[in-house]
């Protein structure tokens, strides 16, 4: 279980985020939404341990993570960073494998145990075939698969992806969420996501924050979340809602783009 | 829920793998240098004003070992010369182009940058100042005093990549402009202070540091028992670095979050690589471009692995400055060329070739 308590984070003078508590449990996806600089990443960053906070506390399971060293840390907790171009001649076999750095020694030699978790993180996210290619000639959404594939390799009972979906087309975003959706249900991961795509969210999420200005705004399912009063308030804009006409969960339309016809 | 979880990926096909051109040198990168390596050496020790063919090296080598004794079918002269002077000589150039090779790949790897070179980021000529005060402060004439320039030139080496390390960081990441020019800056001034230096030291001094500083490696077996333990520790070190190399090629935040510790991983690096650099510079002078040039060689054809980049390169390297040795005795034979001169005028084009490459990102 993530459970973050008054989680406050600043760099510098700025505060990022202020006062967040959070809770997910096993088997449970969280989706991070709110406006661009509103303090998803940083959430991301300071679970992962990469700023530390200025007060509050993140546990997984009871241990808190600021007391225990990158290593043990990196067995814990996996992070799937932002879609972006990966250069590098490394094969999707060898990007893979170096996920499973907490577990090996300072000489990266790999057991058995190490290529097991390779294989079945390349099956899971359907990379396979790809194994000996370079991941510099794959496409943004098999770039994506592989970075979903070197932390699941990492297997930790938490993951945790900072707008996976960024620059990936339809088939792509989907996919991807709905393996990180299976997985979650079937090896009961704590999964905590920041999205941008607002209708998205509920097709994947378990619960939503809302997070504006660094500040929770709220937290519940998608249908209590996402409704037009919170939306419109935290993006500065008005939007439509309207519920999917075969899952019936709120899809929501800026009003700005649609076309008033009369 | 259910309808988004029936798509599935549909793999794109895979084009059909070319087979390798040499199977040899593709996949027995070991086999292949090592036995390139033995033939450099060879030829090393064959070439010169009096050229003694491979065989009668091999026995005469063969009877400098205690538990051998063959009947001389050479002259005596032979034996000298091999013994005083080319084997102490190709010895050093292996050993400075196995140091360089391995030390830039590891600079590479470590800027995420593929100009990063000892030469080029400042850390030889940081490493010549280094040197430079050592033999100016106490010329050595005996072994004990050579190994003390290393350990000064290392002194030089670290303080000039933490200079350039910082003055060229940009948010995190070390661009190459800023790696370069900052390279060139604190290169540029302390080759001046080594001048400096050079000048108001006496003639005698002045003309054995400005021949080394030309790349001109140092003669005879002194400089090459003082490099050795220095040379088998750094080399050795950075042998098996290669797998944090590899995880850092991700970005310092990404390979924290896969549990590598990213700063005790720089350090090392950074401490071994320049300890390398530094014993090379220390006895051979400032040779420029075998650090770039032979790491790139490696990763065209043997792939991006440090894991195996940086041995691979540390035969590669030797072999390489092997060659240029040779070039540089042969070209103007009698005159023997600086053997610097040989890798500034294959490397400097190389470099043009990469920067060109390094714009549109086929490797990185």
């Amino acid at each position: 279980m993530l459970k973050i308590t008054n989680l406050t984070v600043a760099y510098g003078q700025n505060i990022a985020v202020q006062d967040i508590s959070l809770e997910v449990i096993p088997g449970e996806i969280l989706a991070l939404i709110g406006p661009n600089g509103a303090g998803k990443t940083t959430l991301v960053r300071a679970v992962s341990g990469l700023v530390s906070p200025q007060s509050g506390q993140i546990t997984v399971d009871d241990q808190a993570i600021a007391d225990i060293p990158s290593g043990e840390r990196a067995r814990m907790l996996s992070v799937v960073p932002q879609a972006r171009h990966m250069g590098g001649a490394f094969t999707v076999e060898q990007a893979v494998m170096m996920g499973r750095t907490a577990h090996m020694g300072w000489l990266g030699r790999e057991c058995q145990d190490d290529r097991d978790a390779v294989k079945l993180a390349l099956e899971q996210t359907n990379l396979k075939d790809f194994a000996h290619r370079s991941i510099s000639k794959l496409s943004g959404g098999e770039q994506q698969r592989v970075l979903l594939a070197r932390a699941l390799a990492q297997s930790t009972p938490v993951l945790m992806l900072d707008e996976p979906t960024n620059h990936l087309d339809l088939q792509h975003q989907t996919s991807l969420l709905s393996l990180v959706r299976q997985l979650a249900q079937e090896k009961q991961l704590t999964v905590m996501m920041a999205l941008h795509d607002l209708n998205l969210v509920s097709f994947v999420a378990d619960q939503v924050a809302l997070i504006v200005n660094g500040l929770l705004q709220c937290v519940g399912t998608p249908p209590e979340v996402l409704s037009s009063e919170n939306i419109s308030q935290a993006y500065q804009i008005p939007v439509d809602i309207v519920s999917h006409p075969r899952t019936g969960s709120p899809i929501i339309f800026p009003q700005g783009i649609v076309k008033e016809r009369d | 829920m259910d309808a988004i979880s029936k798509i599935v990926f549909t793999p794109a096909p895979i084009p059909a793998c070319s087979p390798a051109s040499s199977p040899m040198l593709r996949n027995r990168p070991f086999i292949f240098n090592i036995l390139l390596l033995l033939a450099a050496l060879i030829f090393s020790i064959a070439l010169g004003a009096v050229y003694i063919p491979p065989g009668k090296i091999l026995k005469i080598l063969a009877d400098q070992l205690p538990w051998v004794a063959l009947e001389p079918d050479w002259p005596n002269s032979s034996v000298a010369i091999i013994m005083a002077v080319r084997l102490p000589h190709t010895v050093l150039i292996a050993m400075t182009g196995a140091a360089l090779a391995s030390s830039g790949a590891a600079y590479q790897g470590l800027f995420r940058n593929p100009l990063a070179d000892p030469y080029l980021i400042g850390v030889a000529s940081g490493a010549g100042l280094g040197a430079v005060v050592a033999m100016v402060l106490n010329w050595p004439t005996e072994l004990g005093g050579y190994y003390l320039i290393p350990i000064a030139a290392f002194i030089g080496a670290i303080l000039t990549v933490l200079i350039v390390y910082n003055l060229a960081r940009v948010n995190g990441l070390v661009p190459l402009t800023t790696l370069i020019l900052a390279g060139v800056a604190v290169g540029a001034f302390t080759s001046a202070i080594t001048s400096y230096l050079m000048l108001t030291s006496d003639d005698q001094i002045y003309r054995a540091i400005a021949f080394l500083l030309g790349g001109s490696p140092m003669a005879g077996w002194n400089p090459v028992l003082a490099a050795l333990p220095y040379m088998l520790v750094g080399m050795g070190l950075l042998s098996i670095s290669g797998h944090s190399l590899n995880v850092l090629q991700f970005g310092e935040d990404e390979a924290r979050q896969m549990g590598l510790n990213v700063d005790r991983a720089k350090i090392y690096i950074i401490i071994t690589a320049s300890l390398t650099t530094a014993v090379a510079v220390a006895f051979s002078g400032v040779i420029g471009f075998i650090g770039l040039i032979v790491p790139h060689i490696v990763r065209i054809i043997w792939g991006p692995d440090y894991k195996r980049l940086v041995p691979i390169s540390i035969f590669l390297g030797a072999s390489s400055l092997l060659v240029a040795d040779m070039l540089a005795r042969i070209l103007l034979a009698p005159t023997t060329l600086p053997v610097g001169i040989v890798t500034a005028l294959a490397g400097a084009p190389f470099f043009l070739w990469i920067l060109r490459r390094a714009k549109r990102e086929v490797f990185w």
